[in-house]
């Protein structure tokens, strides 16, 4: 976005996803002044490179984005914001620290222990993008590979679980 | 290691530990900010009550992963490589998915300077959470 500058961080331990309940991305979260979240875990694009996988019009989202800088008008009444995303399962939970201790044990040279707690981490939250196809490439997998279209299909089978909202505002 | 993610967070808000779950009882203040008194695990103005003192404690040890569970944080516990991985309070994070108050979050950018969610407040903010793979 020209003219508007914003920090980029590295969230390398995803302190977020689990603050947040995050198990996809993008997720996009929109926080007013005072700390209250306006709009809760959404799945929304900048672009429309994912179009094709994912059917949404980035173009409808940026509006609805405008329309919360400007006017301050919000997609959600707080009522359904508020139970808009599911909280994590226990076994989501764990996955999170599993993949904490998988990434610690990496980065220390532990490739067995690192394995052991990636594959936990894998099976507890199967479908959840940020624990699985996050560990890919840490395992030396391919993200875009076969493995990525594993669980894609295996995610749709789900029923593309999501913690949070998948909408376009019409 | 550093305890905590980031200059403003310690390992009271996430923790991995560097230690085997059984740790002195002097030790539990450094490693997650808390403090066992007799009134109960305390940190700073707040304390949460220990219905079964032997539950967590035994010979002047504590048991970091039952002190977890009293916190209502998840844990797991690496006896092998000697590690504790401890998230955060299942309230705080219930505070943003029920009652849509924002936590707070501190992370570094790519040049190590790190970054608060806070330090923006009083202005709307737009997080993204996103992945190059």
């Amino acid at each position: 976005m020209d003219g508007i500058t914003y920090p980029v961080l590295l969230d390398k331990d995803h302190v977020v996803t689990e603050l947040y309940a995050i198990s996809n991305v993008p997720t996009v979260i929109l926080i007013d002044g005072d700390d209250t979240i306006v709009q809760p875990n959404w799945n929304a694009y900048a672009t429309d490179t994912f179009k094709e996988f994912t059917g949404i019009e980035s173009s409808n989202q940026l509006d609805a984005i405008r329309r919360w800088v400007i006017d301050g008008d919000v997609m959600m009444d707080a009522e359904a914001a508020r139970t808009a995303v599911g909280d994590l399962s226990a076994d989501e939970e764990a996955a999170r620290l599993h993949f904490r201790l998988a990434n610690h044990l990496r980065t220390n040279g532990d490739e067995v222990g690192s394995e052991r707690h990636f594959d936990r981490a894998c099976g507890l939250a199967p479908h959840d993008w940020t624990i699985r196809r996050a560990s890919m490439p840490l395992r030396g997998g391919d993200p875009f590979g076969a493995e990525f279209f594993e669980l894609y299909e295996e995610f749709n089978a789900a029923g593309r679980p999501y913690h949070g909202v998948i909408t376009e505002r019409p | 290691m550093g305890k905590g993610y980031g200059p403003g967070m310690d390992a009271a808000d996430i923790a991995l530990l560097e230690t085997a779950p059984l740790v002195d009882i002097d030790a539990l203040p450094d490693l997650l900010g808390w403090t066992l008194k007799p009134e109960g695990l305390c940190r700073d103005d707040t304390c949460v009550i220990v219905p079964n003192r032997s539950s967590i404690e035994r010979d002047g040890k504590v048991d970091l992963a039952a002190v977890a569970g009293l916190l209502d944080r998840p844990v797991v516990v690496d006896e092998t490589a000697q590690l504790v991985a401890i998230g955060a309070s299942r309230e705080q994070r219930r505070s943003a998915v029920n009652d849509l108050r924002a936590p707070d979050f501190q992370l570094p950018d790519l040049d190590g300077t790190w970054h608060a969610l806070s330090d923006h407040r009083s202005k709307k903010r737009l997080l993204v959470a996103f992945s190059s793979w």
